[in-house]
């Protein structure tokens, strides 16, 4: 294994009461594709959102334990949120431009650190749209909002805006559950090529995207973490009995139950303790195979 | 089937006189207006202060008033915009969140905004009273501050809450502060709200007469200086109409087409910054 990147040590995360990360210990390798799979509601989201304390937004949260970005504990009373989440790009779910303008969006982020010449912006946001492969869409329309962008490229955006403040780590939350075939298989390919620069977590859904993308898998279940190794290991000779079940497809529960209370869309918190009572009601039922679809 | 059909009917049918009695006040209001007031509107009203017999029925105008009401009712919403956008944005999550205290300083803004005004009146003349101060524009823009404080920070923290949670994450997870994030994305993304509400409070603070009766006073020459006392519209429509000329009646009527004219005029030119303003925002 390479040298850690992210070093997870004992973490725990609250919700009002409710435990959503049980004692959670991990190491995330530097300049890999590690991927957190698992069903709805078991902590993925929560998982990613401590590494870059965006967590610290959720009402009633609460976070115990350490985790070292490149020797720093993040968590600790003297860590520099804002620094961390520059070093930390995050990709979510619905792509999110900013209410600007094309170009604004990509210069958002490095104007706030201080870039103020012209020409070096116009070269860092042509850089980051080739990168993510919008330069050529999009380079006679840099003056357009934004928001008129087709979704595929509003994420493809995102990812651009990430970049242009210059990260070390992409954290991309189910980047492609919003999008379409085409828009995901090209966010897959980009995360794929920048995986030789960055060091990326993905939490999905889909264990297609986890087998084909990742280096490493965390498989988490019900906030606790059933196993984490390298993505060959783990697709092919699962230690865990849950981890075996998840990937041959008895991931039923988690479409059943995400198409019964859709689930994400949701605050995180109502998310984790809706999913974690539907599927401890419904674990206990005996599965019919006309439930799924 | 059929009571369901009845009941949709019967509805369908209050809300159509609803509408018509809510389009039928502003028209009929727009028509009174106009049929009493036009005939005494003319040019000497809105470019001359009041003469010597003005009260009387003889020459003058009203322009002491105009400029009066405008000058307050600006500085009143100038200053309460500055410390109704500070609190709206305190009252986000990311700064006090859901804690005991928002709620506390929401429960106050929604008790403040019920205070009848001519109670601001009395508090501010109270308090004026008490130090030294006598009537002037300051007095006035002061009070009405206080009555506009109320509205604009609701409007505004309704405004600031709708905006999506994961637009504010998406810029938090650049690495900015939460001062960058509000003006830079919430601020922008708010702005056609944010309008609406700075015209909301102006046309309460440029209509509201009760507040300023003893905190602006009342003068027939426009203001110099902030101690000066000030004239405003809606009290002189109040004089105006208490005396007993006919002819002074029908100026108050003039005036009130003025001030309508005033707040519909910013009303039109604030919608149509909005739709530029807004070509942006997120959807």
């Amino acid at each position: 294994m390479n040298s850690a990147c992210i070093d997870i040590r004992n973490l725990n995360v609250f919700y009002d009461g409710h435990t959503a990360l049980k004692n959670i210990s991990l190491s995330i390798p530097h300049r890999q594709i590690t991927a957190i799979i698992g069903p709805s509601g078991c902590g993925k989201t929560t998982l990613l959102r401590s590494i870059n304390r965006l967590i610290d937004f959720s009402d009633g949260v609460k976070v115990s334990g350490e985790i070292l970005v490149d020797g720093q504990n993040i968590l600790g009373p003297k860590a520099d949120v804002t620094s961390l989440r520059k070093k930390i790009g995050l990709i979510s779910q619905k792509p999110s431009p900013l209410p600007m303008s094309v170009y604004d969006n990509v210069a958002y982020g490095p104007r706030i650190h201080g870039m103020r010449d012209k020409k070096e912006l116009d070269k860092t946001v042509r850089n980051c749209l080739e990168t993510a492969g919008l330069w050529e869409e999009l380079k006679d329309r840099l003056r357009t909002s934004a928001t008129k962008l087709s979704v595929g490229q509003q994420q493809r955006l995102c990812l651009a805006r990430s970049l242009a403040v210059k990260p070390e780590i992409l954290l991309c939350d189910e980047p492609t559950s919003a999008l379409d075939p085409v828009s995901s298989q090209n966010i897959e390919n980009k995360l794929a090529e920048l995986k030789k620069y960055y060091t990326i977590v993905i939490v999905t859904h889909n264990i297609h995207q986890a087998m084909r993308l990742a280096d490493y898998v965390v498989h988490l279940y019900l906030g606790e973490l059933v196993e984490y190794g390298p993505a060959n290991e783990v697709f092919q000779k699962p230690k865990e009995d849950r981890t075996r079940a998840y990937i041959n497809g008895t991931a039923f529960k988690e479409l059943e139950i995400d198409s019964q209370i859709n689930l994400k869309g949701k605050v995180c918190p109502l998310n984790f303790v809706f999913a974690k009572e539907a599927l401890e009601t419904r674990c206990r039922e005996e599965w019919k195979p006309t439930a799924r679809r | 089937m059929h009571r369901r059909r009845v009941e949709e009917a019967i509805f369908k049918g209050l809300m159509i006189a609803s509408i018509t009695i809510v389009a039928g006040s502003l028209l009929s209001i727009v028509a009174i207006l106009a049929w009493k007031g036009l005939p005494a509107l003319n040019i000497a009203m809105v470019t001359q202060t009041p003469k010597g017999g003005y009260y009387l029925g003889k020459e003058g105008g009203i322009l002491n008033a105009i400029v009066g009401s405008l000058y307050l009712a600006t500085g009143a919403t100038v200053l309460a915009f500055i410390i109704s956008l500070m609190v709206a944005l305190f009252l986000q999550r990311e700064y006090i969140g859901k804690t005991r205290f928002a709620g506390l300083v929401r429960l106050s803004l929604d008790i403040l905004w019920g205070i009848p005004s001519i109670v601001y009146g009395a508090f501010g003349f109270a308090i004026m009273l008490y130090m030294g101060i006598r009537a002037s524009l300051l007095g006035g823009i002061i009070v009405l501050t206080l009555l506009e404080i109320p509205i604009l920070t609701r409007a505004l923290d309704e405004v600031v809450r709708m905006i999506p949670k994961d637009l504010k994450e998406a810029s938090y997870a650049l690495g900015t502060t939460r001062l960058e994030t509000s003006f830079k994305v919430v601020a922008r993304q708010a702005l056609p709200g944010i309008i609406t509400a700075v015209l909301l409070a102006f046309g309460r603070g440029i209509g509201d007469a009760a507040s300023i009766l003893f905190t602006a006073g009342y003068t027939d020459r426009i203001p110099t200086s902030l101690f000066d006392p000030v004239a405003s519209l809606p009290l002189a429509i109040f004089f105006q109409l208490g005396t007993p000329f006919p002819e002074v009646q029908a100026r108050a009527y003039a005036s009130a087409v003025i001030l309508l004219v005033i707040i519909l005029s910013i009303s039109i030119v604030s919608r149509l910054l909005t739709k530029r303003l807004a070509r942006n925002t997120v959807k």
